[in-house]
């Protein structure tokens, strides 16, 4: 008989096992990871985890447009997988580690995706750039070889109102190339 | 700003059921992908939040031969989307998964919140109900299974009571020689509720199943229609037969999505789609 344990521990959902209290607060303390750096701030339970980063910590990269997870302008990494933060309390993000566009560079230095959307012409207005550089970011992580269909489907998520698709996706396959080429030096 | 709430977030099921038991006003939180968007709108009047995730028996993804899998409440679609075991075993899930939202959304949002949110346009009932999904449920009270058929009562309504929470959502195993498969029709590619969802299944003994979303209030279950596709034999003739009657079952509305007319006909078009790729019949 064969019983199979699927795997369910990698993602961000059922990471968030931080424990922070039995009791009901209307005030919690979170202690979480943002960009590498240990952040730990008094918080109401109902502050979204986008209003936490944009509005608490001034880091105003992921944007906020439909609110509804519906554009991914606000897309995050958590715990190493893309999330949409306007839907995530901040609390929830307790014990977890964040990254958003602000933690790409390495300080003036871009990073190989943020150049190759430089490169490619991966913006126009930029309000979308953010969550796409995120969004392409968590995809490489989990998957650093895609195919062209597994970039388009980590993307959809994403909409840009100046229609750059195309060289949005040439730049994270352009990336997903020369990230590669990076690691085999 | 969200209206203001408490948050609890219990490592254990008993102190959530108690929880949820205490007051009234209380919402449970998975993935958040639907109740976030609720609370943004004032839809409900959440006063007190309950965080399941630090439940670890909730976390459960687990297939036992000849008997079938469990999905815990915990478990996010991109996992069922990532698992090749689901893949094989439960194509029409795995269809279904793959197309469910955007992939940040799969990433958060749990199997077992898309059947409690109960849209009846939701992805995932179709492909859930041609196996057979039994509904895991607890309260301070005990536990009860409730099959998904029973589930539905209406427009983003369920059987679930007030101090209830869905545990798991179960499928028996479907043996060896099972096929199944999910279609649907939505305005963009990418991220949309479906116009119509189809689900089908071809079971090892030959016989069909059919399910399908947003042609009713609650997803659909068309036993009728499959008792008499399976009394025909499931020939060409049978399926363009099939296509046609279908419309004899499902009741479908006008909305932003799609008019009563095209919801028939794209009925009719997935459902022989559908019976194709399983059967290979040529019509």
């Amino acid at each position: 008989m064969t019983v199979a344990e699927l795997k369910n521990d990698g993602k961000a959902c059922a990471m968030d096992t931080a424990h922070i209290s039995s009791a009901r607060e209307l005030r919690v303390v979170i202690d979480l990871v943002v960009n590498g750096e240990r952040v730990i701030e008094e918080i109401e339970p109902n502050m979204l985890l986008l209003h936490f980063l944009r509005d608490r910590l001034k880091l105003f990269g992921a944007k906020e447009a439909c609110g509804e997870g519906e554009c991914g302008a606000c897309t995050v990494l958590m715990n190493g997988y893309a999330v949409t933060s306007c839907l995530v309390l901040a609390v929830e993000a307790n014990g977890a580690e964040i990254l958003t566009v602000e933690g790409l560079s390495k300080g003036n230095e871009l990073s190989i995706l943020q150049q190759e959307f430089v490169f490619q012409d991966a913006l126009q207005c930029g309000f979308c750039t953010p969550g796409m550089l995120m969004s392409a970011r968590g995809l490489l992580d989990n998957n650093p070889n895609p195919t062209d269909e597994e970039i388009h489907e980590a993307m959809a998520g994403n909409l840009c109102r100046c229609t750059g698709y195309l060289q949005i996706f040439n730049a994270v396959k352009r990336a997903a190339e020369r990230e590669r080429e990076e690691r085999e030096e | 700003m969200l209206s203001q709430f408490d948050y609890v977030k219990p490592l254990v099921l008993n102190e959530a059921l108690a929880a949820l038991a205490k007051e009234d006003n209380s919402y449970v939180l998975a993935g958040g992908t639907d109740l976030m968007i609720m609370l943004r709108h004032n839809a409900i009047n959440a006063r007190h939040i309950i965080d399941i995730k630090g439940i670890p028996e909730l976390n459960e993804l687990r297939f036992i031969e000849n008997e079938g899998l469990t999905i815990g409440a915990n478990v996010v679609v991109n996992a069922l989307v990532d698992s090749e075991l689901v893949k094989n075993k439960y194509k029409a899930l795995h269809d279904a998964a793959s197309c469910l939202a955007s992939f940040q959304l799969r990433n958060r949002a749990t199997l077992v919140g898309n059947i409690c949110n109960a849209s009846p346009g939701a992805d995932l009932p179709p492909a859930l109900l041609v196996y057979d999904a039994v509904v895991k449920i607890a309260s301070v009270d005990g536990v009860r299974e409730v099959p998904l058929v029973e589930f539905f009562t209406g427009v983003k309504k369920t059987v679930l009571t007030k101090n209830e929470l869905v545990l798991s959502v179960f499928l028996p195993d479907p043996g060896d020689n099972d096929a199944s498969c999910y279609l649907r029709q939505t305005r963009l590619k990418g991220h949309d509720l479906s116009t119509v969802g189809v689900a089908c299944r071809l079971d090892g003994k030959g016989k069909v199943a059919v399910a399908i979303g947003a042609v009713a209030p609650t997803p659909l279950r068309l036993k009728a229609l499959e008792t008499a596709i399976n009394e025909k034999g499931l020939s060409g003739e049978t399926i363009l037969w099939a296509a046609d009657a279908i419309n004899e079952h499902i009741k479908p509305i006008s909305d932003v999505r799609s008019s009563e007319a095209y919801r028939r006909h794209m009925a009719s078009v997935l459902l022989k789609r559908c019976l194709v790729t399983l059967t290979g019949k040529e019509v």
